[in-house]
Formats: structure tokens, sequence, C-alpha cells
């Protein structure tokens, strides 16, 4: 296996806060990679440094496909390569469903409109919202939204999807679908990286589940190793506590 | 940018019409007077800032006489009329010239001067009478007897253009810089302006046979008192000796200064009623040419400072959001500056000013680089507020799809703050509209400054709300619309 992403002493600071202690992180092509921790911990800062929505301190070292993570040219790049679902969707409210997952591909791929039609009716089938290609985001469910901007991510054919907290901001009847798409789509081969509260779905999809507390990487093994194995006092405290409410 | 007291004729000419049922202070103690302060040696200021000159002298002995107070009010001269017909002053003076035309719906005194129009030029600018004119431009007071003159002359010798403006001052700047040739205007107050400034001259005396006298609200009772006053004052040789001290000379004896006359009527003196004062017909047919006129140059100016006030806003927005910091810096410094500074100012300080440092612009170009600055600055301001609207997550959400600045700023982010700025910008295009009437004190045939002149010509404020009307017209309709897609955003808003 070759390694896709790669984080190598990576450090964030906001003032004298320091968010991100150390990070040292590989993750393999094909991996799904689920983070897990409590609230503050840093891990949307990390997967946010990923694709430098922020920017990591000077003394870290980041790259996707061994090309850099800073700015420059070559940004862009790594961003195509990188695909992000937000936990609030960011859906263009501007633009209708079909017209928020061509963007992209057409602005940033050069993609002909045509072919982009047709790959975004293609994405909408798969995650099962095909019917509502012309409507506007505002008249969507938050569950289908949250689809539509998985589907957004895919239309780039990324190597890599990022997911941050991607079923935080939904109805609790709406989490399973969303978790259903995530699912599949970890079945053909996608490398993932998911931060996420939800411990049934990480258990189940996860190749490798990091735990991380304040700022630092604090444990990581495959679910079973995790979950029921866990060596850390801090890592058996946080799970006491989210497993048994 | 909300200063409009260039409008302040229309308001007035609007508001007081209901208080005309009310009685005025006409027959109370105090003698309200309006005076075109700086019309020298008529009514000025001294360096106390006291109002003094021969027609000031002679309404304070007039008040004394009739035992009143007096209180003196500086009115623009074209403003005179709509504040005398509406009662909110008793008496105007400001060498006014009895006419025809102002006796349909004023009254006056008899006269106390004689008077001939005159022509005043830069020593050596080559015009040295008014066969120079041709071709040339000429500067008039909006309304005055000059500009009837001149406009009924303009044919005869052949005058390019002639600008309007609203006095002495402002027009003889524009003599001394060059930019019109000549002023015409009443000669008593040329001969006393150029009397200590050797660079400028009186070329040639234009013969109208003007005479000034008091003007007053038609047929009001007041107005024989005053002019027997005045009779007493000519036989005491109060008039004459006013005559000295203010030309250095007494009067010819067979001029009204000295010889009591009769005063003057109309030869159709019916008493206006309120219709054919402010809504009357006849005048609205003669000078509705003159407000369409002037309502062209008002969308010609309006439209092409709204659009570079656009342009420019646009820029300025993006480069003070997104730019290197000393740049952000300069760009924050010219919206301050702009939003603090009052247009009249700016406007002022760019038609008058900058000749001095061989900028000259005419008055259609300053008017419209002073609104496109302002209205920039202002238009920035929305843009930032638009673009800061958007939540942070398109902003991101575009980011992490590739998107350059060029497509997230295009595709994303300013699609969505048009929607938001589209309201306030509409409000910032009304404004830029009606400050279009603040390009009259640079001599722009405007709107406001048409309608000014014909109100003074027909010595009628019809003109005056016809403009209203006009201006409502077409602006009405768009703060309506404003108000729509205020109420439509806030809705859409409220259903996501």
């Amino acid at each position: 296996m070759t390694t896709l992403i790669r984080l190598e002493n990576v450090n964030k600071h906001y003032g004298s806060f320091q968010a991100l202690k150390n990070i040292n992180l590989k993750i393999e092509e094909g991996e799904v990679v689920c983070v897990i921790g409590p609230s503050g911990s840093g891990k949307s800062t990390m997967i946010r440094c990923i694709n430098l929505l922020e920017q990591y301190d000077a003394d870290g070292k980041i790259t996707v496909e061994n090309v850099p993570v800073q700015k420059g040219k070559d940004l862009k790049y790594v961003r195509a390569e990188v695909g992000m679902v937000f936990q609030n969707f960011n859906l263009f409210p501007h633009l209708t469903i079909l017209q928020n997952i061509m963007l992209a591909p057409v602005r940033v791929r050069k993609m002909p409109e045509k072919n982009a039609e047709t790959l975004a009716l293609g994405l909408l089938g798969k995650v099962g919202i095909a019917e509502q290609a012309n409507k506007y985001p505002a008249q969507l469910s938050g569950g289908q939204q949250q689809r539509v901007a998985i589907a957004r991510a895919l239309a780039m054919e990324p190597k890599a999807l990022l997911f941050d907290e991607p079923t935080s901001a939904l109805d609790p009847e709406m989490v399973g679908e969303v978790l259903d798409v995530i699912r599949k789509l970890a079945d053909t081969g996608v490398t993932m990286i998911v931060v996420t509260h939800e411990m049934g779905f990480a258990r189940q999809v996860a190749d490798r589940v990091i735990f991380m507390d304040s700022g630092q990487i604090v444990e990581q093994g495959t679910p079973a190793d995790l979950f029921d194995n866990p060596k850390e006092t801090r890592t058996r405290n946080f799970l006491k506590a989210v497993l048994n409410h | 940018m909300r200063r409009y007291f260039a409008l302040v004729n229309l308001i007035l000419a609007i508001i007081v019409c209901p208080l005309k049922a009310f009685p005025q202070s006409g027959s109370d103690k105090e003698l309200l007077v309006g005076a075109n302060i700086g019309n020298v040696p008529w009514e000025f200021q001294d360096t106390n800032g006291e109002f003094i000159g021969f027609e000031i002298d002679l309404v304070n002995e007039i008040a004394k006489r009739l035992n009143q107070n007096i209180n003196i009010l500086n009115v623009p001269f074209n403003g005179l009329f709509s504040a005398v017909q509406s009662g909110r002053i008793d008496i105007a003076i400001s060498s006014i010239g009895i006419t025809e035309k102002r006796l349909e719906s004023m009254s006056f005194t008899q006269p106390y001067y004689d008077s001939d129009q005159s022509l005043t030029t830069v020593k050596g600018n080559g015009i040295n009478s008014l066969e120079d004119l041709k071709g040339q431009i000429v500067a008039v007071d909006t309304g005055s007897t000059g500009d009837m003159w001149a406009t009924a002359n303009q044919k005869k010798y052949g005058i390019a253009e002639i600008r309007r403006y609203e006095g002495l001052a402002p027009a003889m700047l524009d003599v001394a810089i060059g930019r019109v040739k000549g002023y015409i205007s009443d000669i008593p107050a040329l001969l006393y302006y150029t009397k200590d400034k050797p660079n400028l001259e009186v070329v040639e005396r234009i013969p109208t046979g003007g005479r000034y006298a008091l003007m007053m609200a038609k047929n009001k009772p007041l107005v024989s008192e005053v002019n027997a006053v005045i009779s007493l004052l000519k036989e005491e040789g109060f008039i004459n000796s006013l005559h000295e001290k203010w030309f250095g000379v007494p009067a010819e004896p067979s001029t009204s200064t000295v010889k009591i006359v009769d005063m003057p009527t109309a030869n159709n003196g019916n008493l206006l009623n309120f219709f054919d004062t402010f809504l009357n017909k006849q005048v609205f047919l003669q000078t509705y040419p003159m407000l369409i006129a002037g309502l062209i140059t008002t969308i010609q100016l309006g439209l092409l400072s709204i659009i570079s006030g656009l342009v420019l806003g646009l820029i300025v927005s993006l480069i003070r959001l997104y730019a290197a910091k000393p740049l952000q810096a300069i760009v924050k410094v010219y919206i301050d500056i702009f939003r603090s500074i009052p247009l009249l100012v700016l406007l002022i300080i760019i038609f008058y000013a900058l000749p001095f440092i061989g900028l000259n612009l005419s008055p259609f170009s300053a008017a419209a680089v002073s609104l496109s600055l302002v209205s920039g600055a202002y238009t920035a301001e929305i843009f930032r507020a638009g673009i800061e609207a958007i939540p942070k997550g398109q902003f991101e959400a575009s980011e992490a799809l590739g998107l350059g600045y060029r497509h997230m700023m295009g595709d994303v982010i300013l699609p969505q703050a048009i929607k938001i700025v589209i309201p306030p910008l509409t409000n910032n295009c009304i404004n830029v509209i009606k400050d279009t009437a603040l390009a009259s004190v640079v001599a722009m045939p405007d709107l406001l400054k048409q309608a000014t002149q014909a109100q003074a010509v027909a010595a009628n404020p019809t003109p005056l709300i016809a403009a209203a009307v006009i201006y409502l017209m077409f602006l009405l309709p768009l703060v309506l619309w404003v108000s729509k897609l205020e109420r439509r955003y806030k809705h859409q808003e409220g259903s996501k």
C-alpha cells in the first residue's frame, strides 16, 4: 500500500493556545480512518489542515501524494484531490442541486457542461436523491442536503474525502441516511478520514480509529483494539462517558 | 449625502401652502425681510457678520417709521419669489427689478433706483463689448434680469452658452478662472464690486431700464403702507443720502431715487388664488420644455455617476477586503474621507479649486466626478457588508473544491452578495439622483436649476411644484421597489 496523506510534526497555535501538538500520521490509499475524541480536542482542526483551510505552524509538514500542502500554485491541485464534507453542508444556496455539483468539475477540471451534468445526475442517483436535481438547497431536508454535499465532493473524483462531523448538525432521524451513504462509499475503496461522534458507525466502518485529546493523538488502532481494549486511561474515560449514556 | 439644501426652495414652496391659512407675521410687530446677502452694495456682510448695504439701510428705516421690529433673513435670489408668495417673508429686497411678468403675481412699491445691466470681464481677455461674446460662454444669476436679457438676446449676439449661478461671488470666480468670459448682471453691483479689483472691468452698460423696488405678496395692505413711507423718505432726501453713502455721489434729480413716482400696477392685476399661484397651467405649459431638458441632464448625470460609482465601489471593496495591507489602508482612507465630506463641499472644491492647479472641469464633469467619488465610497461599504454577510462556510466550501479566487467570487460569493446589496444599493442610487440637484451650484442646468430659473422668470412657483412631481414620478417607484425587495428578502430569510 502507498501512503496518500502524510502529517509530520504538525503543530497549530491560535495565539498562545496550542490546538495541535506534534501530530504524526500516515493515511494509506483506500484506508478508512475515523477520528474520535471530546469536543475541542483538535479533530476538526487536524483535518482542516490537510486541505489548508487552517494554516498549520511552519515547523510541520503535510503532503498529499508527496505534494506539500502549502500556499502557492500546487494548493489548487491538492484541494482538487482532497474533497471535504462539512458539518453544516455549506451548499451554495443560489444554485440548484445539479449546479452545486457541476460547478467545480466545470470550473476546476474544465469538464464540458454536458459531461458534468451526466456525472452529477449519476452521483445524485448514487446518494439516492436524483429526483431533487432541479431544486434549491433550502427546499431539501438536512439529510438530503448533506447527501448532496457528499455528491458535490465526489464530483471532483478526489483521491481522498475528509468528513468534518457530517452528522452533527442533523436531526436524529436523518443521521442514518447520511451514514448509509458514507458506509457505501467506504466499500468502494475511497480513502476517507471521518471526524465523528457516532461510535457505532466508527466501529463498523473504520479500518483504523484515532482517539484525540487536547490536540494530541492519544491512541490509535483497529476498532476492536480501541473500543474493546483501550490502553490509555484518557481513552477509557472518554469511551465510558460516550458509550454509557 | 443627505444634505439637500438646494431643494429648500421646493420644500419651502410645498410646506408653506397649508400655512397660508394662518395669520402671518406681516400685520404683527415683526417685519420679515428676505435678502440675497452678498449682493453688493445692496445687502452684504461686513467683517463682523452684520448685514449692511443700501437696501438694508432702507428697510431698517422703513421698519422704524412703521414702528415695527425687523428680522432680515438670507434667502437666495431665486428663492425670494416663493418665499414672498407663501408668506414666509413680508418683503423681498435684492435689487429686484419690476417686470410685467413679476407684476402678474407680485406687488411692488414705487422704485427707488434706476438701473441697467452690464457686462463684466477680466481685463485683457479679449472681450470688450457685447459683440465679442460670439461663441463664448457667459455667466448670469439664475432667473435675474440679466438672465432674462441674455436668454432673449442669445441668438442676436451668438452667445454659445449661458451658465446660471447662484449669485455674484461664484459667477465672478468662474470669470476670473476663465471658464466663462463675462458676467451679465446689474450695473451698480458690478461697479461697486470691481471698484477695488483692478483686473476686472465693466466693459459695457446694457440699457434695460430696470427699476428696483421692494417686492411683496400681491395686493397686501402692507404694500401701500410701505410705499407711503418711501414717498416720505424721498421727500426728506433720505434715499438720496443712501445713494451718496453707497455710491459716493448723489443721484440725478430725474431718477426714481429722488422723484416720487406711482406704484407700478399689473395690466391684469387680479388676485391670484391657490391654483393660479402653485398650479398655474399656463406657466407650466410655458416652462415644461425647460424642465424636460433639465430632467434629461439630471438622468444623464445620475446614470453616469451611478455606473461609475458601482464599478469604483466594487473594485474598492475587493481591495479593502483582500488586497495587501498597505493597499487596504489606502482605500480605507478614501472610503472614510469621501463618506465624511459633504457632497456640496466636494463639488465646490472640485469645480472652483482644481482650476488653480490646472484641472479645469466642465460643470457636468465636475458634478459627475464628485458624485461618483462619493457614491463609490458608499457603494464600497455596501459591497463589503454584502460580502461579509456571506457565511464563512461558503468560502471554505469553494476553497475545498479547488475553486480559484476568481471563480469563488464570481460564481459563489458575489451572486449571493448581490441579492443582499440590491436594496441598499438602490437606496444609494436614489440618493445619487437626488444629489444631482446639488450640481445647481456649479451652474449645471439640471432639473432643479431649470425649475428655479423658470420660477424666477415666470415669478411663479409652479415650475418648482412640477419639478417636485417629476422627481417623485421617477424616484417613488424605485423607493417602492426597494421596500418590496427588502420585504421579499426578509421573507426568504425567514423561510430558511
